[in-house]
């Protein structure tokens, strides 16, 4: 017999999906969000997006190849989701080093230092946003207003929502719904347009990436505070970054819980603490603490909380 | 809405390509007849080297009460009993017969005479009605049957049910829901009457009043035919399941005929029930209305190999793998069973035993980059057992094998849906392996 015959182990087929592929899929959910933020805020928005990416793929290169010497891992796409999610978070005007600082945080301090890839805890472009927020506070709150597409203007800035109703300069009756759900409004790159953001929501669900049990229980949790502090849910619900959050930050499968119950619990629990946070904090806008606290006790909802097993177990086996 | 399990399970591509019609491989002129081709001690031999054998005589005897005859698949000379190696490249103890010109030619004229006018033409009915229980247990432990699904657990001891037990449903199990193999639709298409009257055997054996025959929904022509042929003086049934893996493993299908879920180490009896394959209610129709022993099984020839060549035959144990037609890709995994739990084979001089239902043959290495675990959930998801796959993957890999038996490791059935589901390639199913053998007691 000439023919090579090989052995390997069962299964012999696979479902042909890839973490590369996955991370695309991810990707191209945000792109209605992507195009929405150069649509409301121009060029600054693009090279923020661009110098953003840029230093999150250079950084990943540069520790792999140089400092732990490992086979370079870029094909799996993950730093570069890192840094358009990076990027979406930030405001359209930021100086472009202090994007590419939070580039370098992201993928050198919250993941790489933990290991790469599926062993960070916290979630990378969460830790990159919170670091510049805390460093450059100013910076970080200057929220160029959306304006017509493409004119590189030094546009007009000011407040979000959410900073508005807690300075008490906005009544909530009065906010326009439509332009919130369509992103007329100030706020960081990505977070403007609740309808990009569903659209993504609904290709991520389609596609069977991630599953509504996280998104949905983080809207339940909030509106549940808002109901007990007689709080408009809806204002709360569109205004910030509470959708960009739910949908594609507290979804990120390393730093969830693995099991539908656990995450039920932590979506809840990001949920309330958002609500908290923004109500009785003293920030305005919540949901990155509120994902980051929850990103720590993730390993401990995954320690208790577990799918259902099918067979209950036998009483006399454990005993 | 159709029945299935309810926890896990996965869709992958059925490839269920191969002809449904029946072929007949002919007889190989030496057959290696291995003495243990079913789970429980190896049967005895009762020949030695130079005895003449004819085609169905007794050549190896069940050796204890969790064991089975083995008969002789060709007739001939007994040339030698000696240590073969088995597909898995392990060794395995083996009668030789070899076969002379005369006998050959008896043999294929014997053969087709059974397969063109006694098969065709046999009832078991009028015989079920003068059987005992008993003496149907006795001829399906003489014939040698096994469980044809893969497990090939002896059925005598399936159907022999203690007085203390009690059991309500026979479910026959017509799933097939390992991709690619379609030797369980070839038999229930082209011999769903006898296949029926051998469900009706085996309700007698075991006193059982109700069965339900379950088949994976793509099989219409297998529904379509088995519903055919039920007669209304039994309480037999055709249930169509949901195509999904694993819908026939044993608790996955008990589960999706009855709802009832059987426990952490329990059998099927526990919660009434008893499962057999299709294949092996056709095999006790065999044993009881034609008097042949298990010396012949339907094995699918199928995988990255010519349309033409994706074949169902019926083939003589001890048939050595390299007889069938088929030619081989460049680069091969040549599969003893289905892609999902089936075992590549090292060498194809071995035989066909009792518990081969077919070779997929699939081109490539079939090696993926192994990547990191990114926690995406998915092995839990597909897991029918409930289990945390990547947890015990991880037991396994640090050998911390205390902790997995306290995950319930054991619970794992080896279906392999969580290794093919991971999207970083893991190899979790063999940690899982690992895990599991190191931490039973």
């Amino acid at each position: 017999m000439t023919q090579k015959i090989i052995f390997s182990p069962s299964p012999h087929i696979h479902t042909g999906r890839t973490t590369g592929g996955i991370m695309r899929h991810v990707l191209i959910a945000l792109a209605p969000a992507v195009a929405c933020a150069l649509w409301f805020f121009g060029l600054p928005a693009l090279w923020v997006l661009v110098t953003s990416v840029a230093s999150c793929v250079a950084t990943e290169w540069l520790i792999t190849r140089y400092m732990l010497r490992r086979p370079v891992s870029l094909s799996d796409c993950s730093a570069i989701l890192t840094g358009v999610l990076l990027a979406l978070t930030l405001p359209s005007g930021l100086p472009l080093w202090m994007a590419a600082a939070g580039g370098i945080v992201a993928i050198g301090i919250a993941k790489m230092a933990f290991g790469g890839l599926g062993c960070n805890i916290f979630n990378p472009a969460l830790v990159g946003r919170v670091f510049l927020l805390i460093s450059f506070p100013v910076a970080m709150t200057t929220w160029p207003l959306p304006a017509s597409p493409f004119t590189d203007t030094d546009g007009a800035t000011g407040a979000t929502v959410l900073s508005q109703l807690k300075m008490g300069l906005a009544d909530s009756g009065a906010l326009d719904m439509l332009g919130m759900f369509t992103g007329d409004m100030g706020g960081s790159m990505g977070e403007v347009s609740a309808a990009a953001l569903l659209l993504g929501f609904i290709y991520l669900l389609a596609l069977r990436i991630i599953k509504w049990h996280i998104p949905v229980s983080i809207v339940a949790g909030l509106v549940l505070v808002d109901l007990i502090a007689g709080f408009p849910p809806l204002t709360d619900i569109l205004s910030g970054g509470l959708l960009i959050g739910a949908i594609f930050m507290a979804t990120d499968y390393v730093t969830s819980p693995m099991s539908r119950r656990g995450m039920l619990l932590y979506g809840l629990m990001i949920g309330i603490n958002t609500a908290v946070i923004r109500r009785w904090g003293s920030y305005p806008e919540g949901i990155s603490f509120a994902i980051l606290i929850m990103n720590g006790a993730t390993p401990l909802i995954n320690r208790y909380m577990h799918n259902a097993r099918f067979s209950p177990r036998r009483k006399e086996a454990a005993a | 809405m159709s029945h299935t399990f309810k926890t896990g399970g996965i869709h992958p591509h059925g490839f269920k390509t191969a002809s449904p019609e029946i072929q007949f491989q002919s007889l190989p002129m030496t057959a290696t007849v291995l003495l243990s081709q079913h789970l429980g001690a190896p049967a005895a031999p009762i020949v030695g080297k130079g005895d003449k054998v004819t085609r169905g005589m007794l050549i190896a005897e069940s050796a204890s009460y969790v064991s089975a005859s083995v008969h002789a698949p060709i007739s001939g000379i007994v040339n030698s009993i000696e240590d073969v190696v088995l597909p898995n490249g392990k060794n395995g103890r083996a009668i030789i017969i070899k076969a002379d010109e005369t006998e050959h030619e008896s043999d294929i004229c014997a053969r087709v005479e059974y397969w063109t006018k006694t098969v065709p033409e046999a009832s078991s009915r009028d015989l079920s009605e003068s059987l005992s229980s008993k003496e149907i247990q006795s001829r399906i432990l003489s014939a040698g049957i096994v469980g044809l699904g893969g497990a090939t657990f002896p059925s005598h001891v399936k159907i022999g049910l203690k007085p203390t037990q009690k059991a309500d449903t026979l479910i026959i199990n017509g799933c097939e829901c390992e991709p690619y193999l379609m030797c369980d639709d070839a038999l229930m298409c082209t011999w769903a009457p006898q296949t029926v009257e051998g469900v009706e055997l085996i309700m007698k054996a075991a006193s059982i009043e109700k069965a339900v025959i379950a088949i994976e929904d793509n099989k219409p022509r297998a529904i379509k035919a088995m519903r055919s042929a039920l007669d209304s003086a039994h309480n037999i049934s055709v249930m169509p399941v949901k195509t999904k893996y694993p819908q026939g493993g044993e608790k996955q299908l008990i589960e999706a005929v009855t709802g009832r879920r059987v426990g952490s180490g329990g059998l099927p009896i526990s919660v009434g029930v008893i499962v057999h394959n299709v294949a092996t209610a056709f095999a006790v129709w065999q044993a009881v209305a034609t008097g042949q022993p298990l010396i012949e099984r339907i094995v699918t020839i199928t995988g990255d190999i010519p349309a033409g060549q994706r074949c169902n035959y019926m083939a003589a144990i001890g048939t050595p793998l390299a007889d069938f037609p088929y030619t081989l890709p460049e680069e091969a995994r040549v599969i003893v069973g289905g892609p999902m739990m089936g075992r590549t084979a090292v060498r194809l001089d071995t035989p066909v035993t009792k518990g081969t239902s077919g070779l997929t043959i699939l081109s490539g290495k079939g090696h993926r980059p192994i990547q990191p675990c990114i926690r995406c959930g998915a092995c839990s998801d597909a897991c029918p057992m409930g289990l945390d796959p990547y947890l015990l993957a991880t037991y396994g890999r640090l050998r911390m094998f205390e902790e997995a038996a306290a995950a319930d490791v054991a619970d794992c059935i080896e279906c392999g849906s969580c290794s093919w589901s991971c999207p970083s390639s893991r190899p979790i199913l063999d940690f899982i392996r690992v895990a599991k053998q190191r931490s039973r007691k």
